[in-house]
């Protein structure tokens, strides 16, 4: 180098000024905006629940509904429940916001959204999360009432590549399992998401629910499969406590 | 504004476009062009991070040790990312869904870190500032005509509004990456004889 104008511990120091100075900057960030990056992402979630149970999300321009419609109608309409995964029992007094990370994990108690229409619970929706292809995928997986068609499906956060894994939440995709028979006497059947398009003789199969997979995400569909199937069978007693069976 | 402080300012807006006449941030110009209102937030992405790149790094030009130059600029690039994707968080939620890495992306984006290597780490405050807005204006530009020409071809909308009446044919291809591909193709070819500009031999 033809001239060193700064010297070693010049350049050590800069380095670590210029680093202390970025991450003031970030922390002061984070922290100032955080209250309202929760309420946003909550709202999304709301957003998401509301869709799962196929609610009226879009205006007539096909435009999302703005948050104080969203905050109305899941006031109105949803109820937020926890049922005990071994009796399927609702547990009075506790809802899923309350429930701490470690209960969540062990799974014995599980969150379980209420449509209510005319005092009388018309659909259920529960939510579904597991790992993709790079990141963990969150979603509502919503029921009609007599706990066996699939009324919607979302999927409202993940990591997936755009375009390619993250065509989970797309309609397309999503609509595939709008009103197919999930749940038969003997309990829940598999979904399948295919390899590319399912043939004809996949997608009438009476004993799985096939639908297509994403070409190119091939996967992210397989996580998104197995998470589902699993997911389905943790709500297994409340099913079968709910279809008298 | 004297005449070279403005040309600074338009030169990237049209003559030397970031996109049309250098080629750069093609990626991102393709991605979130589905929709104007995506191409819109991240051209003001962009536009502040561009600008308060070439404003901070122009402020330390003459501080900065030269064997950790690109070192400090990347974490001053990368600082302005990940504050504007907090802020987009924070205030336009659904948005910064639909550009998901895209934000981020940002960092990488060579019109960003080019901008300070060409222009802010040999000029002062206010003239890298100005360059930095009109490269990210210059960008936007390009990003929101794609989208523009994207949304009303694809879907038939503008910015999610119904504008062309139901019966016409609505082209799925505008909506794919290969649309976009030809839609700035096509703009490139336009701006470039409009510009007269031509690569020489």
């Amino acid at each position: 180098m033809a001239e060193r104008k700064h010297g070693d511990v010049y350049t050590v120091l800069y380095a670590a000024g210029v680093c202390v100075a970025c991450s003031l900057a970030l922390a002061a960030a984070a922290a100032g905006l955080r209250p309202r990056q929760e309420r946003m992402a909550e709202l999304d979630r709301r957003f998401n629940v509301l869709k799962a149970f196929g609610a009226p999300v879009t205006d007539a321009a096909g435009r999302r509904i703005g948050s104080d419609r969203i905050e109305q109608l899941y006031s109105t309409h949803v109820r937020e429940r926890v049922v005990n995964a071994q009796t399927g029992q609702i547990i009075a007094d506790r809802t899923p916001g309350g429930l701490s990370p470690a209960e969540q994990a062990a799974g014995r108690l599980l969150p379980l959204y209420e449509w209510i229409e005319n005092n009388r619970v018309e659909r259920y929706a529960f939510p579904v999360s597991g790992k993709g292809l790079w990141s963990t995928i969150y979603g509502y997986l919503a029921l009609d009432g007599a706990l066996e068609n699939v009324v919607g499906l979302t999927f409202y956060k993940h990591g997936e590549t755009p375009g390619l894994g993250g065509e989970i939440e797309s309609e397309w995709f999503q609509s595939q399992f709008r009103g197919r028979r999930l749940i038969v006497p003997e309990g829940p059947l598999p979904i399948v998401i295919a390899k590319g398009a399912a043939s004809e003789a996949e997608r009438t199969d009476p004993n799985r629910v096939v639908v297509d997979g994403i070409s190119g995400a091939t996967l992210t569909g397989r996580g998104v499969m197995e998470f589902l199937n699993a997911d389905i069978r943790r709500y297994a007693a409340f099913i079968r406590s709910r279809r008298g069976g | 504004m004297s005449g070279k402080l403005r040309k600074t300012f338009t030169d990237p807006l049209s003559e030397n476009n970031p996109i049309t006449i250098q080629i750069l941030g093609i990626c991102s110009a393709l991605a979130v062009t589905v929709q104007l209102r995506t191409a819109i937030v991240m051209a003001l992405a962009l536009t502040t991070v561009t600008a308060g790149s070439n404003l901070i790094i122009s402020l330390l030009r003459r501080g900065i040790p030269p064997r950790i130059r690109l070192i400090v600029e990347m974490v001053v690039v990368s600082t302005l990312v990940i504050l504007a994707d907090q802020f987009l968080r924070a205030y336009l939620f659904d948005v910064s869904r639909q550009l998901s890495v895209f934000v981020g992306l940002i960092i990488t984006n060579c019109i960003v870190l080019g901008r300070l290597e060409a222009y802010a780490l040999q000029n002062p405050p206010l003239p890298s500032l100005l360059d930095g807005l009109g490269n990210g204006l210059g960008y936007g530009a390009v990003l929101v005509l794609v989208a523009f020409i994207r949304e009303l071809l694809g879907s038939g909308r503008l910015f999610g509004a119904a504008v062309l009446p139901e019966h016409l044919p609505r082209n799925g291809l505008a909506l794919l990456a290969p649309g976009a591909f030809i839609v700035l193709g096509l703009l490139i070819w336009t701006q470039r004889t409009l510009t007269k500009h031509f690569d020489s031999e």
